[in-house]
This record gives C-alpha cells, sequence and structure tokens, in this order.
C-alpha cells in the first residue's frame, strides 16, 4: 500500500492546492503514480471538524489527516493528532521543543517524525551536529520531494547511525506535485491509528516516483 | 496566433515552456520598468552590499515570465490571476526552464478558466519559482 | 531579537497614492522589459483592431506602481527593513488603458512567523488595491514580505 505521507492543501498558507484537485490528479495519473492515499500535514495548525470520507468515497483515496510543526531541531511530522496532543501543545508555536513533541506524542498515542531531516536550518541532520541526538523518534522522512540536490542524501548517515525508519513523502504545495514521493507499507494502512502502528512498526520504505513523472513530461 | 479552445486542452497538459538565460542588462531593464530601485537588482557590487551573492532577478520579473507561458500560448487566453512563491534566489545569466501544467478545468455560465501550475527551475531542475495561474479561455 | 509584531495594524490602510495618467509609452516599456510578444500589450495599432478596442497593460502590469510607502513606517525597527519579497498574488481585474488615473490603497493583510532554511521569519502581507477613475478595480496584489 502506498501513501504520501507528506502533503499541504491550501489550508496551508503556502500552498495552492486545493484538497480535491490533489485527489482528481491521482485519479487521472494512476498509471504513472499509484498512490493508495494522502496524509494531509498542514503547517502550524490542526482542524479537529475536518472530515473528508465524502472525498475518499468519490474518488476511492484514502486521505488521512497529520501535522507539521516547527520545532528547536526543525519541522516535526505528527501523525495520529488527537485533542490530548493539541492540547498539550500549540501547534502555532514555532519554538516548539522537539524532544518534548517527540515524547509526549509518542505518550499520548501519535507518532512524531521529523520531515526534511537533510535540508538546513529546519532539518534535523544539522541540528544533531551541535545538540544531542532526541530519544524517542523512530522514524524519519528519508525523501522528501520538495528537497534539493544532496539533501534527501544526506539523511542516509542519519539512518543508519540511529536505526531510524525511512518514509517519503511528496511535500506537495502545487497540484502536480502530490505523490511524487511516497511511503511503500507491507501492510495495509486504512486508518491514522493503523498509520501510527505501522510507522512504528518499521514494515515500510520510501518510494521515489520523480523520474517517471519527469519522463512522461511532454508539450501540449 | 490563432485561439486554442477549451474543449481542446485536457488536464495534465504542458503548455509550451519558455527556456530562456536573462543577462544581467535585461534584469536591470526590468527593473527600472517596475519601478524597482534596489541596489540588488541592478549589479553584483549592489546585491553584494546587501549581503547577497550577487545581482539578483526581481520575484516580479519572475512573475512576469510566467504570464508570458500564457500570452504566447494561444491568443484570447486572459490571465484572471497568478500567484507565486519565490523558494529560492534567482540569478542572471544562470538558465532556466519556465512551465506550466494545466491541473484543473471548468466550465460555467461565466467562462471556460482553467488552472496550471507554474514552475521556474534551473538546469538541475530545481524549483525556484513555483506557482498558480487562472486563465480564461475562450470556448 | 523580539519578533512581537502588533497584529493591530492588520487592516489599517498604510499607503494611499494617486498615479500620474497611464501612458502607452509606460505600458510598452513594461512589456519590452520582459520580453512580452502578446500584441495586446505591445502593438496598438494591431491592439486597436483586437478585443479590446486598444492598447492594454500586461497581466503584470500593476506590480509597476509603487505607492509612496511601501510599508507602514510603524513596523518595529528590529524585524529589519530590508525584507525580501517572498511571494506574489495578483488578481487581475478590468484592463489598465493609456490614459487611465489609477489609485492603489496598501493595507497590512496579514502577519505571521514561521521557520524554513533561513531560520526564523516573519512574513507581513501587504495587500495592494489599484483603482481606475470610474472606481473599477484593475487589481489586488498581495506582496509577501520576509524579514528576518
Amino acid at each position: 500500500m502506498i501513501l504520501d505521507l507528506h502533503a499541504h492543501s491550501d489550508a496551508s498558507e503556502d500552498s495552492r492546492a486545493p484538497l480535491e484537485s490533489y485527489l482528481k490528479w491521482l485519479q487521472r495519473k494512476r498509471d504513472l503514480l499509484p498512490i493508495d492515499g494522502i496524509v494531509l500535514t498542514e503547517h502550524r495548525q490542526w482542524d479537529a471538524a475536518a472530515d473528508y470520507r465524502d472525498l475518499e468515497d468519490r474518488y476511492g483515496i484514502l486521505i488521512l489527516r497529520g501535522a507539521e510543526v516547527e520545532t528547536d531541531y526543525g519541522h516535526i511530522l505528527v501523525y495520529g493528532v488527537n485533542d490530548d496532543i493539541t492540547r498539550r501543545f500549540d501547534f502555532t508555536n514555532v519554538r516548539l521543543s522537539a524532544q518534548e513533541v517527540v515524547s509526549e506524542v509518542t505518550r499520548l498515542g501519535g507518532v512524531a517524525a521529523p520531515c526534511h531531516p537533510g535540508r538546513p536550518t529546519i532539518g534535523l541532520c544539522e541540528h544533531y551536529e551541535r545538540k544531542p541526538p532526541l530519544d524517542g523518534v523512530v522514524a524519519v522522512e528519508a525523501l522528501n520531494g520538495g528537497s534539493r540536490r544532496g539533501e534527501n542524501e544526506r539523511v542516509q548517515g542519519l539512518i543508519e547511525r540511529h536505526g531510524y525508519g525511512a518514509f517519503g513523502g511528496s511535500d506537495a504545495h502545487l497540484v502536480s506535485l502530490i505523490g511524487i514521493c511516497a511511503t511503500e507499507f507491507d501492510d495495509d494502512v486504512r486508518s491514522v491509528e493503523q498509520l501510527v502502528a505501522a510507522l512504528q512498526g518499521g514494515r515500510y520504505r520510501p518510494v521515489d516516483f520523480r523520474e517517471q513523472v519527469r519522463a512522461a513530461r511532454g508539450g501540449a | 496566433m490563432s485561439a486554442l479552445s477549451f474543449d481542446a486542452v485536457d488536464v495534465g497538459d504542458e503548455l509550451p515552456q519558455l527556456e530562456l538565460t536573462l543577462s544581467g542588462e535585461q534584469v536591470r531593464g526590468y527593473a527600472q520598468a517596475a519601478d524597482m530601485p534596489g541596489g540588488r537588482f541592478m549589479s553584483d557590487e549592489a546585491a553584494k552590499a546587501e549581503g547577497l551573492p550577487g545581482q539578483i532577478v526581481p520575484g516580479n520579473l519572475s512573475v512576469a515570465l510566467f504570464s508570458r507561458l500564457f500570452t504566447g500560448w494561444s491568443a484570447g487566453v486572459r490571465l484572471k490571476r497568478i500567484s507565486a512563491t519565490f523558494r529560492a534566489l534567482v540569478r542572471p545569466n544562470v538558465p532556466l526552464r519556465i512551465s506550466a501544467v494545466v491541473t484543473e478545468k471548468h466550465a460555467s455560465d461565466h467562462g471556460n478558466f482553467l488552472e496550471c501550475d507554474l514552475v521556474l527551475e534551473n538546469a538541475e531542475g530545481e524549483r525556484l519559482v513555483t506557482g498558480t495561474a487562472s486563465v480564461e479561455l475562450p470556448g | 531579537m523580539s519578533r512581537t509584531i502588533d497584529r493591530s495594524m492588520v487592516g489599517e490602510e498604510f499607503d494611499h497614492t494617486e498615479f500620474p495618467r497611464i501612458t502607452e509609452a509606460q505600458i510598452l516599456a513594461y512589456a519590452a522589459s520582459y520580453g512580452e510578444t502578446d500584441p495586446r500589450y505591445t502593438d496598438p495599432a494591431a491592439a486597436a483592431r483586437g478585443p479590446d478596442g486598444g492598447l492594454i497593460a500586461p497581466p503584470t502590469f500593476a506590480v509597476s506602481l509603487r505607492g509612496r510607502h511601501f510599508m507602514p513606517r510603524e513596523l518595529p525597527r528590529n524585524i529589519g527593513r530590508n525584507g525580501f519579497d517572498a511571494g506574489k498574488d495578483i488578481e487581475i481585474g478590468v484592463p489598465i488603458r493609456p490614459g487611465d488615473v489609477l489609485t492603489a490603497s496598501s493595507t497590512v493583510h496579514d502577519i505571521y512567523e514561521k521557520t524554513g532554511r533561513s531560520g526564523t521569519m516573519t512574513f507581513i502581507v501587504f495587500r495592494t488595491t489599484v483603482t481606475n477613475q470610474r472606481g473599477e478595480t484593475a487589481a489586488v496584489v498581495d506582496q509577501k514580505m520576509m524579514f528576518r
């Protein structure tokens, strides 16, 4: 099962992609992007009332939700967001304690996974060069579709040294970039609870569709 | 230039790309025409004095280049909205590729509209500027 | 560095500028400066025969209208006066034509903070609404400035 674990709809201030446009795009590009579902990880926010079951039924694509928060060790994706987690953390705070996020999110039933670790300033690799490693990290985003040359490659050493699980996500902010990087799970993931369990279980790997997307580009 | 009809366009279609390299002089020319007095757009020396690596291309020029994708694509196309995020510095004397892909089309009583993703990238495929455009196309 | 921003200024107008009458030369110069070739914006004779009945300004022309004040004077100095253009959003309204007298009204539309490759940044979105002498909206331009 293949899920894009990192995507931003127009609910994120720097994205211009309506959710439904993502779904239409994936439906149309199914042969190129075999994505079974996406996880919306909006910047610094959580809308407890959002319900996309109707869109899931209409497009046959799983829609899960998480969040991308900002900490003293860079950005972190939070999966399994619940009321306890949102009461504990103000997602709009750009100076959260990464250790507290990782430890408390885990304790409260979720998973906190550093994203784009190879990116300057907001990626884990740079912070590990001068600060102690975080306790409790189980996985990092080894493949990020928005990263620049060398940034994804930088993460390999981090994963090997610390034994982190490796997943992938597009970090899409545009419709046409959804699904270009994703995660292949050995097990079925149909809910946020199953996603959290799967990320803790380690039976997954990043998948990269960027080359075939580039190869398929043509002119109108 | 003949007019492309709405029916002839499909989601996923890519517009003809623009490949160009801006000279420092072209960047200065745009900055002057657009009333942008910043030294960073005028010369390497002035830009470096501001802590930049050298002369940079104004974001407004990137947006103007995006608009050329549409004005050069089909007669009668009307750009209704254009947006851009400036992700990284764009420098003169660097080959650039500017592209657009249709991501949505919708027809209504008010007209026929396309939504497009926009990308300005360097030769290494790094996306320096990204954006979207809404355009109206004749039926 | 303190990043406390007074959000009470969101929505307040900080600039209101009436520009000199737009000229054909101004439109042609702007179009030429970025290599525009569409005759609607570059060829007055051809444009006169076209659907607009005359030369009109290119879609992004409104960004060349620089008001008296680029930003509010009361923004805290400690966020830095030397910001970077982080993005643009232009809603294009009625065509701008030679002879138009345009007025631009600018407000602080939004202020927020986030972290990125450059560290912690304050983003301020300035919204400029450009209207013509008939009160019609020619453009609404959101300029996102990044300060660090």
